[in-house]
Protein backbone atom coordinates (compact mmCIF):
# COMPACT_ATOMS: atom_id res chain seq x y z
CA UNK A 1 0.00 0.00 0.00
CA UNK A 2 2.51 2.86 1.01
CA UNK A 3 4.78 0.83 -1.21
CA UNK A 4 2.97 1.92 -4.38
CA UNK A 5 2.47 5.27 -2.90
CA UNK A 6 6.29 5.65 -2.57
CA UNK A 7 7.13 3.94 -5.87
CA UNK A 8 4.70 6.74 -7.33
CA UNK A 9 6.85 9.56 -5.84
CA UNK A 10 10.28 8.16 -6.64
CA UNK A 11 8.94 8.08 -10.35
CA UNK A 12 7.54 11.55 -10.72
CA UNK A 13 10.67 13.06 -8.57
CA UNK A 14 13.25 11.24 -11.02
CA UNK A 15 11.17 12.38 -14.45
CA UNK A 16 10.81 15.73 -12.96
CA UNK A 17 14.55 15.91 -11.80
CA UNK A 18 16.02 14.47 -15.21
CA UNK A 19 13.32 16.84 -17.16
CA UNK A 20 14.86 19.83 -15.28
CA UNK A 21 18.48 18.45 -15.69
CA UNK A 22 18.15 18.63 -19.55
CA UNK A 23 16.23 21.91 -19.66
CA UNK A 24 19.01 23.53 -17.07
CA UNK A 25 21.43 22.29 -19.67
CA UNK A 26 19.44 23.89 -22.72
CA UNK A 27 18.81 26.84 -20.99
CA UNK A 28 22.44 27.33 -19.28
CA UNK A 29 24.15 27.08 -23.03
CA UNK A 30 21.63 29.25 -24.87
CA UNK A 31 22.29 32.02 -22.41
CA UNK A 32 26.28 31.59 -22.32
CA UNK A 33 26.42 30.90 -26.34
CA UNK A 34 24.11 34.28 -26.62
CA UNK A 35 25.25 36.41 -23.89
CA UNK A 36 22.01 38.81 -24.78
CA UNK A 37 19.84 36.35 -23.75
CA UNK A 38 21.29 36.37 -20.29
CA UNK A 39 19.71 39.77 -20.72
CA UNK A 40 16.53 39.61 -21.62
CA UNK A 41 15.99 36.25 -19.54
CA UNK A 42 17.75 36.94 -16.12
CA UNK A 43 13.74 38.67 -14.30
CA UNK A 44 12.10 35.88 -16.01
CA UNK A 45 14.70 33.20 -14.34
CA UNK A 46 14.52 35.07 -10.79
CA UNK A 47 10.58 35.35 -11.13
CA UNK A 48 10.18 31.77 -12.04
CA UNK A 49 12.11 30.92 -8.51
CA UNK A 50 9.83 33.80 -6.66
CA UNK A 51 6.42 32.60 -7.01
CA UNK A 52 5.50 29.98 -4.56
CA UNK A 53 4.64 26.21 -5.72
CA UNK A 54 1.49 26.51 -3.25
CA UNK A 55 -0.04 29.51 -5.35
CA UNK A 56 1.56 27.87 -8.36
CA UNK A 57 0.43 24.69 -8.26
CA UNK A 58 -3.53 24.86 -8.31
CA UNK A 59 -3.06 27.44 -11.37
CA UNK A 60 -1.35 24.82 -13.01
CA UNK A 61 -3.93 22.11 -11.82
CA UNK A 62 -6.42 24.10 -13.70
CA UNK A 63 -4.57 24.87 -16.90
CA UNK A 64 -3.25 21.09 -17.15
CA UNK A 65 -5.85 18.98 -14.77
CA UNK A 66 -4.46 16.35 -12.30
CA UNK A 67 -2.37 14.41 -14.62
CA UNK A 68 1.50 14.41 -14.52
CA UNK A 69 1.83 17.54 -16.75
CA UNK A 70 1.49 20.14 -13.60
CA UNK A 71 3.12 18.22 -11.40
CA UNK A 72 6.27 18.09 -13.75
CA UNK A 73 6.32 21.42 -14.76
CA UNK A 74 6.27 22.49 -10.89
CA UNK A 75 9.43 19.89 -10.75
CA UNK A 76 10.97 21.16 -13.66
CA UNK A 77 10.87 25.36 -12.33
CA UNK A 78 11.85 24.00 -8.83
CA UNK A 79 15.11 21.55 -10.37
CA UNK A 80 15.95 23.47 -13.32
CA UNK A 81 17.32 26.48 -11.89
CA UNK A 82 20.27 25.42 -9.74
CA UNK A 83 21.59 23.22 -11.76
CA UNK A 84 21.62 26.05 -14.97
CA UNK A 85 22.88 28.52 -12.81
CA UNK A 86 25.59 26.09 -11.83
CA UNK A 87 26.32 25.35 -15.07
CA UNK A 88 26.13 28.58 -16.48
CA UNK A 89 28.47 29.61 -13.84
CA UNK A 90 31.02 26.62 -15.28
CA UNK A 91 30.92 27.52 -18.61
CA UNK A 92 32.49 31.01 -17.77
CA UNK A 93 35.47 29.26 -15.77
CA UNK A 94 37.03 27.14 -18.48
CA UNK A 95 41.02 27.86 -17.89
CA UNK A 96 42.02 30.34 -20.28
CA UNK A 97 45.71 28.80 -21.76
CA UNK A 98 43.03 25.73 -22.94
CA UNK A 99 40.63 28.81 -24.69
CA UNK A 100 43.75 30.27 -26.58
CA UNK A 101 44.92 26.88 -27.61
CA UNK A 102 41.52 26.00 -28.95
CA UNK A 103 41.51 29.49 -30.56
CA UNK A 104 45.16 29.23 -31.95
CA UNK A 105 44.76 25.63 -33.51
CA UNK A 106 41.28 27.26 -34.93
CA UNK A 107 38.65 25.54 -33.23
CA UNK A 108 35.23 26.57 -33.94
CA UNK A 109 32.51 28.45 -31.35
CA UNK A 110 30.87 24.77 -30.87
CA UNK A 111 34.36 23.03 -30.80
CA UNK A 112 35.26 25.49 -27.74
CA UNK A 113 31.54 24.58 -26.53
CA UNK A 114 31.53 20.43 -26.95
CA UNK A 115 35.59 19.93 -26.30
CA UNK A 116 35.77 22.96 -23.30
CA UNK A 117 33.42 24.72 -21.57
CA UNK A 118 31.45 21.51 -21.48
CA UNK A 119 33.30 19.15 -20.06
CA UNK A 120 34.81 22.16 -17.23
CA UNK A 121 30.99 22.77 -16.47
CA UNK A 122 30.65 19.23 -15.39
CA UNK A 123 31.78 19.92 -11.76
CA UNK A 124 30.01 23.04 -11.31
CA UNK A 125 26.39 20.74 -13.38
CA UNK A 126 27.16 18.23 -10.25
CA UNK A 127 26.95 20.86 -7.39
CA UNK A 128 23.39 22.03 -8.90
CA UNK A 129 22.33 19.02 -9.33
CA UNK A 130 22.55 18.07 -6.23
CA UNK A 131 20.76 20.76 -4.84
CA UNK A 132 18.49 19.99 -7.17
CA UNK A 133 18.13 16.35 -6.10
CA UNK A 134 18.03 17.54 -2.32
CA UNK A 135 14.77 19.72 -3.14
CA UNK A 136 12.82 17.29 -5.63
CA UNK A 137 11.34 15.08 -3.40
CA UNK A 138 9.59 17.14 -1.13
CA UNK A 139 8.16 19.31 -3.99
CA UNK A 140 6.98 16.13 -5.55
CA UNK A 141 5.46 15.72 -2.26
CA UNK A 142 3.95 19.62 -2.28
CA UNK A 143 2.25 19.03 -5.93
CA UNK A 144 0.41 15.79 -4.90
CA UNK A 145 -1.02 16.92 -1.67
CA UNK A 146 -2.27 19.70 -4.19
CA UNK A 147 -4.15 17.27 -6.66
CA UNK A 148 -3.46 13.59 -7.12
CA UNK A 149 -4.73 10.17 -6.44
CA UNK A 150 -1.28 8.11 -5.83
CA UNK A 151 2.11 9.37 -4.09
CA UNK A 152 3.33 9.70 -0.73
CA UNK A 153 1.77 13.33 -0.75
CA UNK A 154 -1.62 12.04 -1.10
CA UNK A 155 -0.76 9.21 1.72
CA UNK A 156 0.07 11.69 3.68
CA UNK A 157 -2.77 14.18 2.95
CA UNK A 158 -5.03 10.99 3.45
CA UNK A 159 -3.58 10.35 6.75
CA UNK A 160 -3.31 13.55 8.06
CA UNK A 161 -7.17 14.94 7.68
CA UNK A 162 -7.65 11.13 9.67
CA UNK A 163 -5.30 12.74 12.17
CA UNK A 164 -3.43 9.49 11.85
CA UNK A 165 -0.10 10.39 13.59
CA UNK A 166 1.68 7.12 12.82
CA UNK A 167 0.47 7.43 9.04
CA UNK A 168 1.95 11.14 8.85
CA UNK A 169 5.41 9.91 10.63
CA UNK A 170 5.39 6.87 8.25
CA UNK A 171 5.25 9.65 5.13
CA UNK A 172 7.87 11.33 6.62
CA UNK A 173 10.68 8.29 7.14
CA UNK A 174 9.26 7.52 3.58
CA UNK A 175 9.92 11.51 2.51
CA UNK A 176 13.70 11.43 3.83
CA UNK A 177 14.12 7.81 2.32
CA UNK A 178 13.78 8.94 -1.28
CA UNK A 179 15.68 12.06 -0.16
CA UNK A 180 18.72 10.18 0.55
CA UNK A 181 18.25 7.84 -2.21
CA UNK A 182 18.64 11.01 -4.89
CA UNK A 183 21.51 12.32 -3.10
CA UNK A 184 23.05 9.57 -2.68
CA UNK A 185 22.75 8.44 -6.56
CA UNK A 186 24.08 12.06 -7.56
CA UNK A 187 27.02 11.79 -5.54
CA UNK A 188 27.77 8.48 -6.80
CA UNK A 189 27.49 9.14 -10.31
CA UNK A 190 29.96 12.20 -9.78
CA UNK A 191 32.57 9.99 -9.02
CA UNK A 192 31.56 7.88 -11.22
CA UNK A 193 31.63 10.89 -14.61
CA UNK A 194 34.29 13.30 -12.96
CA UNK A 195 36.98 10.78 -12.38
CA UNK A 196 39.96 12.88 -13.84
CA UNK A 197 40.98 15.13 -10.68
CA UNK A 198 43.66 14.24 -8.63
CA UNK A 199 42.44 11.42 -5.60
CA UNK A 200 44.11 13.32 -2.88
CA UNK A 201 46.24 16.37 -2.04
CA UNK A 202 49.34 14.33 -1.76
CA UNK A 203 48.89 13.35 -5.68
CA UNK A 204 52.81 14.78 -7.57
CA UNK A 205 51.14 17.82 -10.08
CA UNK A 206 54.44 17.74 -12.22
CA UNK A 207 56.61 20.98 -12.61
CA UNK A 208 54.11 22.37 -15.39
CA UNK A 209 52.27 24.66 -12.92
CA UNK B 1 60.46 11.82 -44.16
CA UNK B 2 59.69 14.08 -46.40
CA UNK B 3 59.44 17.57 -45.76
CA UNK B 4 55.58 18.64 -44.89
CA UNK B 5 56.73 22.12 -44.08
CA UNK B 6 55.19 25.16 -46.10
CA UNK B 7 56.66 28.71 -46.54
CA UNK B 8 55.56 31.22 -43.70
CA UNK B 9 55.95 35.25 -44.72
CA UNK B 10 55.33 38.02 -43.03
CA UNK B 11 55.31 41.21 -44.64
CA UNK B 12 55.29 44.63 -42.38
CA UNK B 13 53.71 43.49 -39.80
CA UNK B 14 52.44 47.03 -37.12
CA UNK B 15 50.13 46.02 -34.68
CA UNK B 16 49.24 48.47 -31.91
CA UNK B 17 46.94 48.01 -29.26
CA UNK B 18 44.62 50.87 -27.10
CA UNK B 19 45.25 51.76 -24.30
CA UNK B 20 42.72 53.99 -22.38
CA UNK B 21 43.30 56.71 -25.39
CA UNK B 22 46.73 56.21 -26.07
CA UNK B 23 47.75 53.62 -28.81
CA UNK B 24 50.57 51.21 -27.75
CA UNK B 25 52.85 50.08 -30.49
CA UNK B 26 53.67 46.72 -29.92
CA UNK B 27 54.77 45.45 -33.31
CA UNK B 28 56.61 47.95 -35.76
CA UNK B 29 57.03 46.87 -39.38
CA UNK B 30 57.95 43.21 -38.97
CA UNK B 31 59.02 41.07 -42.12
CA UNK B 32 60.41 37.36 -41.52
CA UNK B 33 60.24 34.18 -42.94
CA UNK B 34 60.40 30.32 -42.37
CA UNK B 35 61.02 28.70 -45.49
CA UNK B 36 59.83 25.29 -46.22
CA UNK B 37 61.45 22.60 -43.38
CA UNK B 38 63.03 25.12 -41.59
CA UNK B 39 63.26 25.78 -37.84
CA UNK B 40 63.30 29.58 -37.54
CA UNK B 41 63.59 31.03 -33.32
CA UNK B 42 62.61 34.38 -32.33
CA UNK B 43 64.32 35.21 -29.44
CA UNK B 44 63.56 39.00 -27.19
CA UNK B 45 62.82 40.17 -23.98
CA UNK B 46 60.34 39.56 -22.37
CA UNK B 47 56.92 41.71 -23.20
CA UNK B 48 58.29 42.23 -26.64
CA UNK B 49 55.13 41.39 -28.43
CA UNK B 50 56.13 37.75 -29.24
CA UNK B 51 53.00 36.34 -28.24
CA UNK B 52 51.44 38.93 -30.33
CA UNK B 53 52.77 37.96 -33.46
CA UNK B 54 51.75 34.18 -32.99
CA UNK B 55 48.33 35.50 -32.16
CA UNK B 56 48.34 37.04 -35.81
CA UNK B 57 49.73 34.17 -37.30
CA UNK B 58 46.94 31.84 -35.86
CA UNK B 59 44.28 34.25 -37.09
CA UNK B 60 43.14 34.97 -33.49
CA UNK B 61 43.78 39.16 -33.90
CA UNK B 62 44.43 41.27 -37.76
CA UNK B 63 47.07 42.98 -37.47
CA UNK B 64 46.75 46.77 -38.28
CA UNK B 65 49.15 46.95 -41.72
CA UNK B 66 50.69 43.85 -43.26
CA UNK B 67 50.03 40.71 -44.76
CA UNK B 68 51.04 36.92 -43.61
CA UNK B 69 51.51 34.30 -46.54
CA UNK B 70 51.38 30.93 -46.12
CA UNK B 71 52.94 29.22 -49.88
CA UNK B 72 52.69 32.64 -51.13
CA UNK B 73 48.57 33.33 -50.37
CA UNK B 74 47.36 35.58 -48.61
CA UNK B 75 45.93 33.73 -45.44
CA UNK B 76 46.38 37.12 -43.14
CA UNK B 77 43.15 36.76 -40.29
CA UNK B 78 42.81 33.16 -41.49
CA UNK B 79 42.64 30.86 -38.40
CA UNK B 80 43.38 26.81 -38.60
CA UNK B 81 46.18 26.59 -41.04
CA UNK B 82 48.96 26.29 -37.82
CA UNK B 83 49.25 23.80 -34.91
CA UNK B 84 50.43 25.21 -31.75
CA UNK B 85 52.49 24.40 -28.85
CA UNK B 86 51.92 26.92 -26.10
CA UNK B 87 53.89 27.88 -22.56
CA UNK B 88 52.03 25.34 -20.68
CA UNK B 89 51.11 22.16 -21.94
CA UNK B 90 47.66 22.93 -21.70
CA UNK B 91 46.74 19.56 -22.24
CA UNK B 92 42.71 18.82 -21.37
CA UNK B 93 42.17 17.62 -17.67
CA UNK B 94 39.62 15.44 -18.24
CA UNK B 95 41.05 13.43 -21.54
CA UNK B 96 43.73 10.63 -21.28
CA UNK B 97 46.73 11.00 -22.44
CA UNK B 98 46.06 9.29 -26.12
CA UNK B 99 42.76 11.29 -26.01
CA UNK B 100 44.45 14.42 -25.50
CA UNK B 101 46.09 13.88 -29.23
CA UNK B 102 43.57 11.69 -30.63
CA UNK B 103 41.14 14.70 -30.19
CA UNK B 104 43.22 17.58 -32.04
CA UNK B 105 44.00 15.10 -35.05
CA UNK B 106 40.16 14.70 -35.70
CA UNK B 107 40.14 18.23 -35.15
CA UNK B 108 42.59 18.36 -38.44
CA UNK B 109 39.75 15.70 -40.66
CA UNK B 110 41.38 12.14 -39.06
CA UNK B 111 39.31 9.61 -38.53
CA UNK B 112 38.59 8.97 -35.01
CA UNK B 113 39.37 5.20 -35.16
CA UNK B 114 42.58 6.32 -37.15
CA UNK B 115 43.78 9.20 -34.47
CA UNK B 116 43.39 6.41 -32.06
CA UNK B 117 45.95 4.44 -33.79
CA UNK B 118 47.80 6.91 -34.20
CA UNK B 119 48.11 8.47 -30.83
CA UNK B 120 48.62 4.69 -29.47
CA UNK B 121 51.17 4.16 -31.96
CA UNK B 122 53.17 7.54 -31.92
CA UNK B 123 52.90 7.53 -27.52
CA UNK B 124 54.09 4.20 -27.95
CA UNK B 125 57.54 5.19 -30.19
CA UNK B 126 58.17 7.99 -27.45
CA UNK B 127 58.01 5.55 -24.47
CA UNK B 128 55.04 6.73 -22.99
CA UNK B 129 53.08 3.73 -24.16
CA UNK B 130 52.41 3.24 -20.22
CA UNK B 131 50.66 5.99 -19.42
CA UNK B 132 48.67 6.52 -22.68
CA UNK B 133 45.63 5.63 -20.54
CA UNK B 134 45.88 8.21 -17.72
CA UNK B 135 45.17 11.36 -17.05
CA UNK B 136 47.12 14.08 -17.37
CA UNK B 137 47.71 14.81 -14.22
CA UNK B 138 49.73 11.93 -13.24
CA UNK B 139 52.84 12.77 -15.94
CA UNK B 140 55.58 14.48 -14.86
CA UNK B 141 56.12 18.33 -16.61
CA UNK B 142 58.58 17.10 -18.78
CA UNK B 143 56.35 14.37 -19.92
CA UNK B 144 53.12 16.92 -20.26
CA UNK B 145 55.37 18.82 -22.57
CA UNK B 146 56.10 16.00 -24.33
CA UNK B 147 52.49 14.64 -24.81
CA UNK B 148 52.21 18.30 -26.00
CA UNK B 149 54.69 18.61 -28.70
CA UNK B 150 53.10 15.17 -30.14
CA UNK B 151 50.11 16.46 -30.06
CA UNK B 152 51.33 20.08 -32.26
CA UNK B 153 53.53 17.49 -34.41
CA UNK B 154 50.75 14.95 -35.59
CA UNK B 155 48.20 17.75 -36.36
CA UNK B 156 49.23 17.88 -40.07
CA UNK B 157 49.40 21.96 -40.35
CA UNK B 158 51.64 23.60 -42.70
CA UNK B 159 53.57 25.64 -39.62
CA UNK B 160 54.11 24.71 -36.04
CA UNK B 161 54.52 27.32 -33.36
CA UNK B 162 56.18 26.68 -30.22
CA UNK B 163 56.08 29.37 -27.76
CA UNK B 164 58.40 28.96 -25.08
CA UNK B 165 57.56 25.81 -24.83
CA UNK B 166 59.92 24.81 -21.90
CA UNK B 167 60.26 27.73 -19.99
CA UNK B 168 58.08 26.21 -16.97
CA UNK B 169 60.93 23.46 -16.90
CA UNK B 170 63.90 22.88 -14.89
CA UNK B 171 67.45 23.51 -16.63
CA UNK B 172 67.90 19.44 -17.00
CA UNK B 173 64.57 18.31 -18.21
CA UNK B 174 64.69 21.06 -20.45
CA UNK B 175 68.22 20.29 -22.02
CA UNK B 176 66.75 16.80 -22.02
CA UNK B 177 63.48 17.66 -24.10
CA UNK B 178 65.76 20.07 -26.58
CA UNK B 179 67.92 16.83 -27.86
CA UNK B 180 64.23 15.11 -27.57
CA UNK B 181 62.34 17.77 -29.72
CA UNK B 182 65.46 17.94 -32.16
CA UNK B 183 65.40 14.23 -32.45
CA UNK B 184 61.50 14.09 -33.70
CA UNK B 185 61.92 17.42 -35.68
CA UNK B 186 64.77 16.41 -37.64
CA UNK B 187 62.96 12.89 -38.48
CA UNK B 188 60.13 15.04 -40.24
CA UNK B 189 61.22 18.65 -41.28
CA UNK B 190 58.16 20.49 -40.93
CA UNK B 191 58.42 24.25 -40.87
CA UNK B 192 58.43 25.97 -37.19
CA UNK B 193 58.56 28.58 -35.73
CA UNK B 194 59.78 28.85 -32.06
CA UNK B 195 59.90 31.30 -29.37
CA UNK B 196 62.18 31.58 -26.37
CA UNK B 197 64.10 33.65 -23.55
CA UNK B 198 67.31 31.34 -23.93
CA UNK B 199 70.17 32.17 -26.34
CA UNK B 200 71.81 28.85 -25.91
CA UNK B 201 68.32 26.90 -27.19
CA UNK B 202 68.00 29.21 -30.09
CA UNK B 203 71.56 28.32 -31.16
CA UNK B 204 70.90 24.83 -30.04
CA UNK B 205 67.79 24.52 -32.10
CA UNK B 206 67.10 26.36 -35.60
CA UNK B 207 68.37 27.41 -38.60
CA UNK B 208 67.83 30.91 -38.23
CA UNK B 209 67.01 32.94 -35.65
CA UNK B 210 65.25 36.64 -35.19
CA UNK B 211 66.40 38.98 -32.73
CA UNK B 212 63.43 41.09 -31.48
CA UNK B 213 63.73 44.71 -29.32
CA UNK B 214 61.67 45.23 -26.35
CA UNK B 215 58.13 47.47 -27.22
CA UNK B 216 57.58 47.66 -29.94
CA UNK B 217 59.34 45.34 -31.39
CA UNK B 218 61.38 45.46 -34.59
CA UNK B 219 64.25 42.89 -35.71
CA UNK B 220 67.08 43.70 -34.37
CA UNK B 221 69.04 41.34 -36.55
CA UNK B 222 68.88 37.71 -38.47
CA UNK B 223 71.62 35.62 -37.05
CA UNK B 224 72.07 32.22 -39.50
CA UNK B 225 72.86 29.73 -36.96
CA UNK B 226 76.09 27.86 -39.21
CA UNK B 227 75.90 24.41 -37.54
CA UNK B 228 74.89 21.32 -38.99
CA UNK B 229 72.31 18.74 -39.23
CA UNK B 230 71.58 16.33 -37.18
CA UNK B 231 73.56 18.85 -34.18
CA UNK B 232 75.54 17.24 -32.15
CA UNK B 233 74.76 17.37 -28.43
CA UNK B 234 78.04 19.09 -27.94
CA UNK B 235 77.28 21.72 -30.42
CA UNK B 236 77.62 24.41 -27.13
CA UNK B 237 81.09 24.07 -27.36
CA UNK B 238 82.13 24.94 -30.25
CA UNK B 239 83.75 28.64 -30.32
CA UNK B 240 81.37 29.39 -33.13
CA UNK B 241 78.26 28.95 -30.47
CA UNK B 242 80.08 30.99 -28.18
CA UNK B 243 81.02 33.58 -30.45
CA UNK B 244 77.12 33.69 -31.70
CA UNK B 245 75.92 33.59 -28.05
CA UNK B 246 77.86 36.82 -27.25
CA UNK B 247 76.38 38.06 -30.02
CA UNK B 248 72.92 37.45 -29.39
CA UNK B 249 73.57 38.67 -25.81
CA UNK B 250 75.16 41.82 -26.82
CA UNK B 251 72.04 42.68 -28.97
CA UNK B 252 69.65 41.81 -26.14
CA UNK B 253 71.61 43.68 -23.74
CA UNK B 254 72.30 46.95 -25.63
CA UNK B 255 67.93 47.95 -25.34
Amino acid sequence: MLGTHMLATFYLALIGLALGLIIGIIVAILIHVVPYLREAFAPLLVLSQNVPLIALGPLLMIWFGFGWTPKLILLVLVCFFPIALSILMGLGQAEPQLREYLGMIGASRWERLKRLEFPASLTYLFSGLRIAATYVVSSAIVAEWLGANKGIGFYLKLKFNGFDQPGVFGSIVCVVTLSFLFYYAVVIAERLIIRWRPRSEGDWKGASS
Amino acid sequence: MRSVGSKLELIGINKAYRRGKEQVPVLNNIHLQVHAGEFVTLIGPSGSGKSTLFRLIGGVERPDQGRILVDGNDVTGQRGLISYMPQQAALFPWLSVEDNISSALVTTGTTKVEAKQQAANWLERIHLGGVAKEYPHVLSGGMQMRVSFLRALLMRRNVMCLDEPFAALDALTRADMQRWLLDLWEADRRSVLFVTHSIEEALMLSDRIYVLSSAPATILREIVVPFERPRRADVWKDPAFVQLRLEVLGLLGSK
